[in-house]
């Protein structure tokens, strides 16, 4: 039946007929003709026919009462909207699955009506249909034209400088194409050397076209690992979402992979394509999908029967641009103007650049002579200065109470330890001496005791202060005392002598004369042993005692002369005394009136007043105690006692 | 005329069952093994003939592994048939063999495979019995003892799986 389907439910819906839906009579007429066939003789006039028969309607009944009752249930369904909706819905994937073309054209208009009236009533839900698909697409859009306008801005500023560069403005000026055009067009030197067009399923090589003169590996091994490095970096990177690589570069040969929904084609170029070429490659890959869509989709490894796709295949692999041709031979006029002007110039340049070489060679020379004759000049000042140093380590190795443990260079300072006796010389003395720096120098001296018989002999002088009638002096290992002295200290020199350490210089102290010893102890005594004597009551020296007071006071003044040569002092103490008879105070004046009357008899005698000093002991220190007048006469005196002392 | 046709095959199997070594003197390779640790696959050609066609199997060797869920399940992606290779003197890779065709069958659907007991030359070693292969068998899987050593077994099931991928 060839009636559209609105014509079919137009008749349908066309409104029934009466009940009885059947000419009755004509119907009688037709029963009687037809009894008349089969009984000549019958004569039944159908006029007898009643307008209601039942018999007719039984017939009825039995000749179509079925498609009656089935048009009854067609009927129900076709005017109950619902049933009618769910019936249609049943059949329409079918019916447009085996409608042809004109299907979309009837349904299009309406379509994009509806979808028009949908994008006005809310444009966000078409937005979130299309934006998983429109926003790559955008974003590779956009890379390609930032690559592509790189790639020329990159040329142009290359080119913009040069004779070739200024050529080419003038191209794009007289043919009024842009500059980065014209660049492009000259500067990209490629060809393609392979072409694959390689299923997305299954990885398998669709076709595959090769440029003369172009290797490679067995391109069915090829593809399908290319196909695999796709599927390891989309799994890799998810990021990548569902593209995947779309350039591998591998020295002058680079990868262009074009992704389709069933196919990928894949290009190996050799050199600098221009990013023209992907769009052509782009274009080929919808070309061939739109015209071999169902050989993509149903592809299962075989390939025969795809020469078409070769064909598209081949125009991508004859792609190339070349690079600029030999210019016609001829005499190479240009070349030679050019060439001597660059001779000329070159050797303009050359001279120029010789005589700058020249000049910075001198300068060089005179720095590097300058640099050699500081280098020379400081050499020689740190080898001073080293000598000054080992000179000054000499000088305190040879220094008596110094002793040097150690002395080197240690970052850049002058180091040097050891021991040192305080005695000795102060090295930071003999330092300034030596002329070197002596912030250079860093020492460390350690106290100690030397034995050397110099610092001992310093020592003793130190501690022992000898009078000026002692002289210390060194004798081969010994230290030497001469002179003499007070017993006290010869007593003190003794007990040093004694606790000098073991191993180091002695000291002697033989030579030392005692002063309690000698001539001097002998006049001493004899002086202390005069008295001079006194009557009763009397201050004045009994009659008979002149020659005792001038022997007295020759002795004194011998001693004095003599132990003035040994830087000594005498001391006369001059003691008055008396008897017991009478008042102990009376006593005492008396017998310091005695003690003065015999210092003014000495002085008389030349003895010298400043060397006597008075004492006066009244009774308390008498001679004899016994208390007889003889006794008496014996305490009545004026005593004389002798004391030496240094020279101050 | 002959005529060419293209096949994408898998090989499967657990590490080191030695399915790599089992088609290396069968097939047209132009990558090296290190593709297998870098990539996890190796791509080699394996043309068998049959009659007057001559298909050409692209094989894809995946990197044996013992944790199955690092897999690349992509790289299955329209394989007409696989290889399933386990190790006979190790039961626990054909376990591995059986659950990584469970596996494809279920995100690929039923495909036709051949699944290979390798080391046939250690029989004496062998851990798996001739009853377990029959039991195989019987579950409708075409399998058979290989060896890489001696070759066994290798043409016989490319040359099976063949005919069974193109009829």
């Amino acid at each position: 039946m060839s009636t559209s389907a609105a014509e079919t439910l137009e008749w349908l819906f066309r409104p029934a007929q009466s009940d009885s839906g059947i000419d009755r009579k004509a119907l009688a007429s037709l029963l009687v003709e037809l009894a008349r066939a089969v009984e000549p003789k019958s004569c039944a006039q159908p006029a007898g026919v009643s307008a209601v028969d039942p018999r007719l309607t039984q017939l009825r009944d039995l000749l179509v009462g079925h498609e009656i009752e089935v048009l009854g249930r067609l009927r129900e369904v076709i005017e109950d909207p619902e049933q009618l909706g769910a019936a249609v819905g049943r059949v329409l994937p079918t019916a447009v699955a085996s409608s042809d073309s004109r299907l979309g054209e009837v349904l299009a208009p309406a379509l994009e009506k509806a979808t028009a009236a949908s994008i006005r009533n809310d444009p966000r839900a078409l937005i979130d249909i299309l934006y998983p698909v429109i926003v790559p697409a955008i974003r590779k859009s956009v890379g390609d034209t930032i690559d592509n306008t790189f790639q020329s801005l990159n040329e142009s500023l290359r080119q913009s400088l040069t004779w070739r560069g200024l050529r080419w403005r003038f191209e794009a000026w007289r043919t009024g194409k842009a500059f980065a055009e014209v660049v492009l067009n000259h500067t990209l030197i490629y060809q393609v050397e392979h072409v694959f067009l390689i299923h997305n399923h299954t990885g398998l090589l669709i076709s595959h076209v090769a440029a003369e003169d172009a290797a490679s590996q067995d391109p069915q091994l090829v593809s399908s690992m290319l196909s695999a490095i796709q599927d390891f970096v989309r799994d890799s990177f998810q990021g990548a979402g569902q593209q995947g690589v779309d350039t591998l570069r591998l020295g002058d040969l680079r990868l262009w992979c074009e992704a389709g929904p069933l196919a990928m084609i894949v290009a190996v170029i050799r050199g600098n394509p221009p990013e023209e070429l992907r769009r052509t490659l782009r274009d080929v890959l919808s070309r061939i999908h739109e015209e071999r869509r169902q050989t993509l989709e149903t592809f299962d490894g075989d390939s025969s029967g795809l020469a078409d796709i070769e064909a598209h295949l081949s125009d991508c692999a004859a792609l190339k641009q070349e690079g600029p041709r030999a210019r016609r031979r001829g005499f190479p006029w240009y070349v030679f103007l050019l060439a001597f002007l660059l001779v000329g110039i070159a050797g303009g340049v050359g001279l120029w650049r010789w005589e700058i070489a020249q000049k910075m060679a001198q300068e060089q020379a005179q720095i590097a002579m300058e640099q050699a004759r500081i280098r020379a000049a400081e050499a020689e000042r740190r080898a001073a200065e080293q000598q000054r140093w080992s000179d000054y380590v000499d000088q305190l190795r040879a220094q008596p109470g110094l002793v040097v443990a150690e002395s080197g260079e240690r970052d850049g300072k002058f180091v040097v330890t050891g021991l040192r006796d305080p005695l000795a010389a102060d090295p930071a003395a003999i330092l300034r001496e030596s002329g070197v720096d002596p912030a250079r120098v860093v020492s460390r001296w350690q106290p100690y005791q030397a034995l050397d018989a110099i610092f001992v002999l310093r020592r003793i002088e130190a501690s022992l202060q000898p009078p000026a009638s002692v002289k210390l002096s060194i004798e081969g290992d010994r230290i030497v005392a001469v002179g003499s002295a007070t017993p006290r200290w010869l007593l003190r020199a003794r007990a040093a002598a004694r606790n000098l350490p073991a191993g180091g210089p002695a000291l002697d102290i033989s030579q030392v004369q005692n002063l309690a010893e000698g001539v001097v102890g002998k006049l001493r005594a004899q002086i202390q042993a005069r008295d001079i004597r006194f009557n009763t009551n009397e201050s004045l020296p009994a009659p008979g005692q002149d020659e005792m007071l001038d022997e007295l006071a020759a002795e004194i003044n011998e001693l004095t002369a003599l132990v003035s040569n040994m830087s000594m002092m005498v001391r006369i103490r001059v003691t008055g005394h008396s008897d017991d008879i009478g008042p102990g105070t009376y006593n005492l004046s008396l017998s310091l009136a005695r003690a003065g009357a015999v210092v003014a008899l000495l002085k008389k005698r030349g003895v010298p007043a400043d060397l006597i000093t008075i004492g006066g002991a009244g009774q308390l220190d008498p001679l004899d105690v016994r208390g007889s007048d003889s006794a008496r006469t014996l305490n009545r005196r004026v005593s004389v006692a002798v004391r030496l002392e240094e020279e101050q | 005329m002959t005529v060419a046709i293209q096949k994408k095959i898998c090989m499967l199997g657990g590490f080191s069952v030695g399915k790599t070594s089992l088609v290396k003197r069968y097939v047209e390779s132009v990558f090296s093994e290190a593709y297998l640790t870098t990539v996890g696959v190796k791509i080699d050609k394996k043309s068998v003939t049959l009659g007057d066609r001559v298909v050409n199997l692209i094989l894809w060797d995946l990197a044996g592994e013992d944790d199955m869920s690092s897999l690349r399940m992509s790289y299955l992606r329209g394989s007409a048939g696989y290889v399933l290779v386990a190790d006979g003197t190790r039961p626990a890779t054909l376990e591995m063999a059986l659950s990584l065709r469970r596996r494809v069958e279920a995100e690929h659907g039923p495909l036709p495979f051949a699944l290979l007991i390798n080391k046939n030359d250690l029989r004496e070693q062998w851990a798996i019995s001739d009853g377990d292969l029959e039991e195989l068998r019987r579950n409708g899987c075409w399998v058979r003892p290989s060896s890489a050593r001696t070759g066994e077994g290798v043409e016989d099931a490319f040359t099976d799986l063949a005919t069974r991928i193109v009829r």
